[in-house]
């Protein structure tokens, strides 16, 4: 879940965005606390701390005033829009260059990604269903 | 708000310099990771700095005063020892009832909570108490003294994985609610990564480190791959540790990566993982070690 | 004063040191020597010389092992406890005091029963020696206080020496201090004048003798704190 390679505070930011966009975090939820998130992730106090106001400088959280801090309006829908922007850099890129590296063509790979998708959607499907 | 002030401590032993010309400050509220080797002056530091030892030359000032035989500043601090030697008949109830009454802020809800959690035989005489017992008894004086200034010394000897998590948990919770400068020194540098704001790292009497965990976290790197690709990319880089298996090499350099770097890197088909904390602190004490001794510390 | 208190608390965890042995050691001469009392008037040997056994040093000389037991088993913790080397001299002077206190106080009562018994029946003493009493039973109380108290303060001023510099430099401290002793008893010798010296004594009474014992042990602490100052737990 915590990896060494980059700083902690801006992991623990990610993983608060994450929920925000898997949709556990709603727009206007009251936001973990500071000790929460130390308590859960067993870090210090303070680097939770640092990883909440990056999500305030940018936006995802705001704090109000003498009742803590809330998922602001419109955060999951801007934080989709930015993951959707370097989608292509993070995903696509590295999926390109393995596909590369194991010879398949973007077309082979994008029938994978078409075929994958489908069977994902029939395992969606209610029970009794054959894929 | 800096609330210990060391500058230029010197100890010096017969024929061993403990510390040499020590210059550091320790803020309030905030948790030091104090790492460093047996015999790199962690131990001497920390008894200075609480006035149980005494130092050879400069000086260390606690909340603005000499710490040594000052009981108004001395009983704001704990020390918890590795290996503390309590009176022979004592028994843990009686050591934390001693504890109670000379640390000002003491918590006994905090200390019986601790006791029931750690299974602490409360009547049994310390002399005949595990090594990992001995060590819970540390642990709780050292957590419920609430002691504004909290050293621990290898706190976890002797206590199993279990054990130190408790110690962990309760330490960051109890920290949370009553913020306090503490200082814990320790070997399993990863466990206690995330606990700790800030890294003193000592070596052979000098300090080696001395900055925030998140900015030694992406000080170096381990670039892996095809011998010769890894050395090109290295080149003219400080490389802290090389290690070869056939063709392929795994390196570990300084300094962070930027995008351009990780492009390259992408091209010629190497790969980079990251590197622990305690990783770099053993690299980085090793490298000290091969070295001469230089006064410049590390490199950024 | 209230960490002096819990200082002299902190040294009575050691119950052993401070209660125990002691009383047990006390009780022990006492036993023995009463044994050898009855032994030796069954024997036949007639009521009118009293006996005095030397068992009533036992305890006394114990007392430096309390004393430096106060320093080695408690010292260590008391740093631990954040508490000052000053705090942990004076409360742990405030015990020595107590307990010679109650040491003086049993021989004290030893002696008035002595006294009330004619000597246990056996015209046999262990308590009450005459020449100390001569001044009544405070006196010798004080006397048995001082002396008790001298016994700890050089245990704990060896154990000091010991702590600080090293069990070289405490031989050397004590062959030192025998070195003067056996220097002070021929220079006595020499110049022929025992019955000078046996006189003062006999002169000072016990009051006088209590006195000197107390002006030592307050010196013996004065020099044993400068020590205590530099060591380390």
């Amino acid at each position: 879940m915590i990896d060494e390679g980059r700083p902690l505070f801006l992991q623990i930011a990610e993983q608060v965005e994450d929920s925000v966009v898997g949709g556990s975090l709603v727009d206007g939820d009251r936001a973990p606390s500071t000790n929460e998130l130390a308590a859960f992730y067993r870090i210090n106090p303070a680097t939770a701390a640092k990883g909440i106001n990056v999500l305030v400088d940018r936006g995802i959280l705001v704090k109000r005033r003498g009742i803590g801090m809330f998922v602001a309006d419109g955060a999951r829908a801007r934080l989709r829009d930015e993951r959707r922007a370097v989608f292509a850099d993070r995903f696509i890129q590295p999926l390109l260059v393995e596909a590369r590296a194991l010879g398949l063509t973007p077309d082979e790979l994008a029938q994978l990604v078409r075929d994958r998708a489908a069977s994902d959607h029939t395992d969606d499907r209610p029970e009794g269903t054959e894929r | 708000m800096t609330v210990i002030d060391v500058t230029g401590l010197t100890k010096r032993y017969r024929d061993t310099l403990a510390l040499d010309r020590v210059d550091l400050t320790f803020a309030e509220n905030t948790i030091y990771g104090l790492l460093g080797r047996n015999g790199a002056g962690k131990t001497t530091l920390m008894s200075i700095i609480t006035g149980q030892n005494l130092a050879t030359s400069g000086d260390v000032r606690v909340y603005g005063q000499d710490p040594y035989e000052n009981p108004a500043v001395l009983r704001r601090m704990c020390f918890v020892r590795e290996s503390q030697k309590y009176p022979d008949d004592a028994t843990p109830r009686h050591a934390l009832r001693m504890a109670r009454l000379f640390f000002p802020r003491w918590d006994q809800d905090l200390a019986d909570d601790l006791v029931a959690q750690f299974r602490l035989p409360m009547t049994k005489t310390i002399k005949k108490l595990s090594r990992g017992q001995l060590s819970m008894v540390g642990v709780i004086i050292g957590l419920a003294s609430r002691a504004e200034l909290t050293f621990f010394d290898e706190p976890y000897l002797g206590l199993d994985a279990t054990a130190r998590q408790i110690f962990y948990d309760r330490l960051l919770e109890d920290y949370a609610e009553h913020p306090r400068t503490v200082v814990l020194s320790s070997h399993l540098i990863d466990e206690v990564a995330n606990l700790i704001e800030r890294v003193v790292l000592l070596d052979r009497g000098s300090v080696l480190l001395d900055e925030e965990t998140d900015a030694v976290r992406d000080r170096a790197t381990t670039v892996v791959g095809e011998a010769a690709a890894v050395d090109a990319f290295v080149a003219g880089r400080e490389v802290l540790h090389r290690e070869g298996l056939g063709r392929v090499a795994s390196v570990t350099v300084f300094g962070a990566l930027t995008a351009a770097d990780r492009s390259t890197l992408r091209t010629a088909g190497l790969e980079t993982s990251p590197v622990s904390l305690q990783q770099l602190v053993v690299r980085l004490t090793q490298q000290s070690a091969d070295a001469p001794a230089s006064s410049e510390g590390v490199p950024r | 004063m209230n960490r002096t208190l819990n200082v002299a608390r902190m040294q009575l965890v050691n119950k052993q040191t401070f209660v125990w042995v002691p009383a047990l050691v006390l009780v022990g001469a006492l036993a023995v020597t009463l044994a050898v009392y009855a032994i030796l008037r069954s024997s036949g040997i007639t009521g009118d010389t009293p006996f005095y056994g030397g068992g009533a040093q036992a305890p006394l000389w114990y007392f430096a092992v309390v004393g430096a037991q106060a320093l080695t088993l408690t010292f260590p913790f008391s740093q631990a406890m954040s508490v000052s080397r000053r705090e942990f001299f004076a409360g742990t002077l405030l015990i020595a005091l107590a307990t010679s206190a109650a040491l003086a106080l049993a021989f004290v009562a030893g002696g008035l029963v002595e006294e009330a018994t004619g000597g246990w029946g056996m015209n046999g003493y262990f308590f009450k020696l005459d020449w100390l009493w001569t001044a009544g039973p405070v006196v010798a109380g004080l006397f048995y206080l001082a002396l008790a108290m001298l016994f700890f303060i050089v245990g704990f001023a060896g154990a000091t020496v010991y702590k600080r510099f090293g069990p070289v430099a405490l031989t050397a401290v004590i062959l030192g201090v025998l070195v003067i002793l056996v220097a002070a008893l021929w220079l006595v010798g020499a110049l022929d004048a025992w019955q000078t010296v046996f006189g003062t004594i006999a002169d000072a009474g016990p009051i006088g003798l209590t006195l000197a014992i107390a002006a030592l042990v307050v010196v013996l602490a004065g020099v044993s704190f400068p020590v205590l100052r530099r060591a380390t737990p």
